[in-house]
């Protein structure tokens, strides 16, 4: 399309860096920490999945990608340039945030039209008689009907407004795409369709897109890589096949035993993690993971395990038997 | 076969909108036989869940029963009004999707649950706090004596959906009703409720119809299923048979919609186009525009759910072409 920079894909270079990002709210029930040193990478036109339970700190991460959340500490950098707290119109622009309802993102009273084309004219993205054209545009590239330009977005269902919703967000021309949760609120038969359409965009802008979900199957079939968090933190990060196929951590293979599935899959009645996550105000001590986890020694409740490469894997393990493969109790 | 412990027999709902009345539950009829469970899928607007409240009488205002009848262990159950719901009291409960809303925030959830023996049963206050610790025990809540003493928003999302099937099952019903009981969790405490329905299904020989909108979660729990379109049952039959060789294209559609973790390979393909709005159906077979299948009958006339013997096994489409699918799933 006319308007987007042609994409220029360099696979090795980083488009954003997060590096050791911390987040801490404060809560009646003190002090909340829902992101702790949090850093990671986003290739240019990558697809990066990021999954775990409510609470574990994933839209709060997205938020601070987006500028919408101020981190405690930690640097966010777009292109090795790093960004300031107070973001630059540009810089707001560069990344765009597709939330999860599009029920309560969209505003009710304006049309699809003059939603978009006061988007352009805020930003000066395009003259004034091109804003029509630069409209259908968008419209087109999310697979609507130009005539949906003139509706409300009560008229559209809710695969249709999260197109509207994806359409606003590629009007500025981001580099970076966040999608939170885009499809939960769908309905199964119209989550497809919306999928198709983020792995259609980014094949044809070459955006860099972060995929939050907890849609282990929507992730597995949309992301090049993805990382697990629990508890504010990264617990595995790596190559979504290896992720798939050779986790590491007890938890993300808990994760991945847990999903309901279509295709007899072994026994039904498989081993189940115990119990809920902690509350992220009482984290617990070393491992965070280790009150509910099948492989846990002694040493996991006092030494926190670092985020490291494990042996014979693609996959970066926050877990001190990271080396071993699947733990037997969690195999799916 | 043994009698049916649940019996519906032509059941139509109409719902009242500033447009007029239409019906937005058409003529459903299924058995679930004692001790079983069904699962009755859909998407949003099918009609399952109204099926599920007219079945509790737990209709909304603006929603009657027009005909129809409901049979538990052979005899039939009043429709609706004061006398339904006590014809119910002590047969029949429900779980509902929403576990906080669910609940009263203003009182202990031991006491939510012992009103239940109190009132129905007739049990002594001693005698009812007794059995409130032996059914939050039974739903597999640790400490039960001290976690009756807290409120709702003490417990954890799982602890508070495991304390409404307690309260569900204080009133010892033969028949429980799931309304989308796991929609609100997370995956892994997902896993844990589900487990812990089959369990007590198995454990108390309960009836269980389980509503839900995701194919993934139904097979795990689900003997049967059931499949509604714009109201009506397009499909019925023993969920494995269902799942591995739909009858009728709505079905099969769902299944190539979905995002499947064992299925990564191969794009979801969305089913064409969109549900029909309730109150401007589609003439003759509602998924004829939708539908791949659809041939000139298909535009005329409405096919009912006619039963088919497929290898000795009962099942039901309704879909003039089932065989034709039979043959196209053979061929793949």
């Amino acid at each position: 399309m006319s308007g987007q920079p042609a994409p220029q894909v360099d696979a090795n270079a980083n488009l954003l860096e997060v590096e050791d990002l911390s987040v801490t709210f404060h809560s009646h029930g003190g002090p909340l920490k829902a992101v702790d040193s949090v850093s990671l990478s986003l290739h240019a036109g990558e697809t990066l999945g990021l999954v775990g339970e409510s609470g574990c700190g994933k839209t709060t991460v997205a938020k601070c990608v987006a500028g919408l959340q101020r981190p405690d500490t930690g640097r966010i950098s777009l292109d090795g340039i790093e960004l300031a707290q107070r973001r630059t119109r540009s810089e707001y622009r560069s990344v765009q945030i597709v939330f999860q309802d599009p029920y309560s993102s969209l505003n009710p009273r304006l049309t699809v039209r003059r939603a978009l084309t006061e988007l352009l004219a805020v930003h000066r993205l395009v003259p004034r008689g091109r804003a029509e054209a630069r409209c259908r545009e968008l419209m087109s590239l999310v697979g609507l009907p130009a005539g949906a330009l003139d509706g409300y977005p009560s008229a559209f269902s809710g695969g249709q407004r999260q197109r509207i919703a994806i359409a606003r967000a590629l009007a500025v021309e981001p580099r970076v795409l966040i999608a939170d949760e885009p499809t939960s609120s769908l309905d199964v038969s119209v989550q497809a369709t919306i999928l198709s359409l983020f792995a259609d965009l980014q094949a044809r802008l070459g955006i860099s897109v972060l995929l939050i979900s907890h849609n282990l199957a929507a992730v597995r079939h949309l992301c090049d890589r993805v990382a697990v968090m629990y508890l504010g933190r990264i617990v595995e990060i790596g190559p979504t096949e290896a992720i798939f196929t050779d986790a590491r951590h007890p938890y993300t293979q808990a994760l991945l035993a847990a999903a309901p599935r279509i295709a007899p899959h072994g026994p039904l009645t498989r081993s189940r993690l115990r119990g809920e996550p902690p509350s992220p105000t009482a984290i617990p001590s070393g491992c965070p993971f280790h009150p509910r986890c099948p492989r846990a020694e002694a040493i996991c409740a006092v030494e926190l395990p670092e985020l490291a490469r494990a042996r014979g894997s693609a996959l970066d393990a926050a877990c001190h038997f990271r080396d071993e493969r699947r733990h037997p109790e969690l195999v799916a | 076969m043994t009698a049916p412990a649940l019996s519906v027999e032509a059941l139509s709902v109409s719902v009242e909108r500033p447009s007029g009345r239409f019906l937005a539950v058409d003529e459903v009829s299924f058995e679930v036989a004692p001790g079983t469970a069904l699962g009755l899928v859909g998407e949003s607007g099918s009609g399952k869940s109204l099926t599920l409240r007219a079945l509790m009488s737990l209709l909304p205002p603006a929603a009657r029963i027009e005909t129809g009848a409901v049979e538990l262990n052979g005899k039939q159950l009043p429709g609706s009004g004061r006398a339904a719901r006590r014809a119910r009291r002590g047969r029949m409960a429900m779980v509902f999707q929403d576990p906080l809303s669910a609940l009263d925030p203003v009182y202990p959830v031991g006491a939510q649950i012992a009103e239940v023996p109190r009132r129905i049963l007739g049990l002594s206050r001693r005698r009812s706090w007794e059995r409130t610790i032996e059914l939050l025990r039974l739903v597999g809540i640790p400490d039960p004596a001290r976690r009756a003493r807290a409120y709702p928003h003490q417990l954890s999302g799982g602890m508070r959906q495991r304390v409404v099937i307690a309260i569900a099952l204080a009133s010892e019903p033969t028949v429980l009703l799931c309304d989308e009981p796991t929609t609100a969790l997370d995956v892994t405490v997902q896993a844990q409720v589900l487990d812990l329905i089959d369990s007590l299904r198995a454990r108390l020989h309960l009836t269980v119809v389980f509503v839900s909108h995701d194919l993934a979660v139904v097979r795990q729990v689900c003997d049967d299923l059931a499949v509604m379109y714009t109201g009506r049952l397009v499909e019925t039959g023993p969920t494995t048979r269902v799942l591995e060789q739909p009858r009728h294209p709505y079905t099969l559609g769902l299944l190539d919609a979905l995002v499947d973790l064992d299925r990564p390979v191969g794009a979801p393909r969305p089913i064409p186009g969109a549900l029909p709005d309730l109150e401007r159906l589609p003439g003759g077979c509602t998924f004829h525009p939708r539908c791949s299948f659809a041939t000139a009958e298909c535009e005329a006339d409405r096919p009912d759910l006619e039963e088919i013997l497929d290898d000795g096994v009962v099942r039901a489409s309704a879909c003039f072409h089932h065989d034709r699918l039979a043959t196209a799933r053979a061929a793949q």
